[in-house]
């Protein structure tokens, strides 16, 4: 199926991107296509290569070899603040330098969208992100004062601030990319449910939605397209979570998994042992 | 209807505009204060006679031409270049910080100041003295030289303390030491084989001192700072960003390499020639920027001109201090930041210990 996913295909492609470093090649070949419309989940052990696949899927790097597109335009043809514009990109752990407010935190996600001051218009959006989050309340706090998950949810607002949807046909755009780099590792159980959810909640406007996910379980439940990297290559891909064969995961993950219960609407649930 | 955010947004940009009013009405209290007293003390109604006198409004005077020529020749320049070396250093302090990402950084630690101070006095003892500062090129060595040797020492700084984007506060102040020492070094030893009437010129370089004010100096730091902040304003945004890390500020469209060269550059140039007029003044661009953080707010758009308003401010309460505190004589404006800036540095470096690099302030 992306072997044969069209040059001008929706979504993000990456075509047979490779990323060396010296000797060493990270990124050997990979060639995926992630869906607009569509929670698509990227799996792998520690050192696969998946931080450098979200680097060159965003922009950050560029691939020493192949291509990405972004509904079939070259990733390199974007400038930076157009590219700013459509797609963003929610980190492990941002940790800012200097105290802010929250509501100035969360307003940096307009900063693509405004040259000095922010119109009313950006002030709007901030704010039904932050309700969104639901740190409205929160607002005129200093960041550092919140805990790590609230924060998180805080940094979510800001990156949904910087790709938010409902003003974009007037622009004749409504494509929107958003990454998640192993946004959940931090945050206890309520919250990795709450932002993933609030996530899901953006494919209805057909966002493009790839994230890291440490957790196979929630990757099952929330994914509905799997790349699984090893050593730096495609090891796995496909749409149901189901049909990826346990050999394969416990050759990649190095563990022993079994199923647990049937497989029910949520996906299944593995348990895992060394 | 508006929410919370935006009502926090627009309420802090109300009060950041009142917070620089206030700051911009104290320093012109100070300015009035610092033309008045000293040797001379002039009355109000003298200062603006000599002023209307000077812009040909009203005729000279020719009982007071002794009074007129120290307040337009001495001390009018001293007290502008007292303000504008204030604004500079405090400027400068605000965007080191940013740029470093650390509230401990500012142009005396980080070697901006001692390289400039060593490319200056360069010019002075090989470049023929201050003789050659009165020819047309010698009066653009003084500056060019303190530039690339600011340049050289603040590049060798931020190069050595940052690896991968992030920067290492204990290898910056070890960077900084090594830097300042070799620069500092290099002046003294300019200054050990400088005849007398050169070395006096680079030792007051080592602790700042206004006492050689003139106008020429005031148009040159005037112009260098003004189009420097002019420029670095339009950043404000970028700076904010990149609170957040490099990364961050990249994927906001910024492109923080540039934005790190092209700052570094303008801050320089304004720290280079300032220090090539005045010498090298520590800890102002330290606490100014700390102080508007802890009384305001973080944010570019207000520290950027409050830091100009509040540094100025500050250079010019310590002139008053260091002309008033042992008359006849006067201390080195240096000495009185040191003993101020210090403490502070070594509060804040403490706070920041305790705390983890991160969270600081509270």
């Amino acid at each position: 199926m992306d072997e044969c996913a069209p040059v001008n295909a929706a979504g993000v492609l990456l075509r047979d991107v490779s990323y060396v470093v010296g000797e060493t090649r990270i990124l050997d070949d990979v060639s995926v296509h992630f869906r607009p419309g569509r929670f698509n989940v990227v799996l792998g052990p520690n050192g696969a290569g998946k931080s450098t696949l979200l680097r060159v899927a965003t922009g950050l790097a560029s691939p020493t070899n192949g291509a990405v597109t972004y509904d079939g335009e070259p990733l390199a043809a974007f400038g930076a603040q157009r590219l700013a514009r459509t797609r963003a990109v929610l980190s492990q752990h941002v940790e800012l330098a200097f105290p802010l407010p929250v509501a100035d935190v969360a307003m940096m996600g307009r900063y693509p969208h405004y040259a000095r001051v922010p119109t009313s218009r950006d002030r709007e959006i901030v704010d039904a992100a932050l309700a969104l989050v639901g740190m409205t309340e929160r607002a005129a706090q200093p960041y550092s004062t919140l805990s790590g998950g609230e924060q998180q949810k805080v940094q979510l607002a800001r990156v949904l601030s910087q790709i938010w949807t409902d003003d974009l046909d007037a622009a004749g755009q409504s494509s929107r990319f958003l990454f998640l780099d192993e946004p959940t590792s931090s945050l206890d159980v309520h919250y990795q449910l709450h932002l993933l959810d609030v996530a899901r909640g953006l494919l209805e406007g057909r966002c493009t939605v790839v994230a890291i996910l440490h957790d196979l379980n929630v990757a099952f439940r929330y994914g509905d397209q799997f790349v699984i990297l090893e050593s730096g290559r495609v090891a796995w891909n496909g749409e149901r979570a189901d049909e990826i064969p346990l050999p394969v995961l416990e050759r990649v993950f190095r563990v022993k998994a079994r199923r647990v219960g049937s497989a029910d609407d949520d996906g299944p649930l593995l348990q895992f042992t060394l | 209807m508006p929410g919370d955010a935006a009502r926090v947004t627009s309420s802090a940009r109300h009060s950041d505009a009142s917070a620089l009013l206030l700051l911009a009405a104290l320093l012109v209290v100070a300015l009035v204060v610092s033309c008045a007293v000293g040797a001379f003390t002039f009355s109000p109604a003298r200062m603006a006679s000599y002023l209307a006198q000077a812009m040909g409004l009203t005729s000279p005077s020719e009982t007071d031409a002794l009074g007129r020529n120290v307040f337009l020749q001495l001390r009018l320049p001293r007290v502008l270049l007292s303000a504008l070396t204030g604004a500079v250093l405090g400027v400068s302090g605000t965007i080191m910080q940013g740029l470093f990402r650390n509230p401990i950084v500012e142009p005396g630690l980080a070697g901006t100041s001692a390289g400039a101070a060593l490319g200056a006095s360069l010019v002075f003892v090989l470049g023929g003295g201050t003789s050659a500062l009165s020819a047309p090129l010698g009066s653009l060595a003084v500056p060019l030289m303190a530039f690339a040797g600011a340049f050289g020492a603040t590049m060798l700084v931020y190069r050595v303390s940052s690896t991968f984007g992030k920067v290492n506060v204990f290898t910056l102040l070890l960077a900084g030491i090594a830097v300042n020492a070799v620069c500092g070094a290099g002046t003294g030893f300019l200054s050990y084989i400088a005849r007398d009437p050169q070395a006096r010129n680079i030792t007051f370089w080592n602790l700042g001192t206004f006492t050689t004010a003139d106008w020429r100096g005031v148009l040159v730091v005037a112009v260098s700072f003004v189009v420097c902040f002019v420029l670095t304003l339009r950043d404000a945004k970028a700076l904010n960003a990149l609170m957040l890390g490099e990364d961050e500020a990249a994927l906001l469209g910024m492109n923080p390499q540039r934005l790190i060269i092209r700052l570094l550059v303008l801050n320089t140039i304004m720290v280079a020639t300032a220090t090539a007029m005045v010498g090298v003044i520590a800890f102002v661009g330290l606490v100014v920027p700390h102080v508007l953080r802890m009384v305001k707010s973080s944010d570019y758009g207000f520290l950027l001109p409050g830091s100009a308003l509040l540094g100025a401010l500050m250079m010019v309460v310590v002139d008053v201090v260091a002309r008033l505190i042992i008359p006849p004589a006067e201390l080195p404006v240096g000495i009185i930041t040191a003993v101020v800036g210090a403490p502070v540095f070594l509060w804040i470096l403490l706070r920041q210990q305790r705390r983890g690099s991160a969270g600081y302030y509270g």
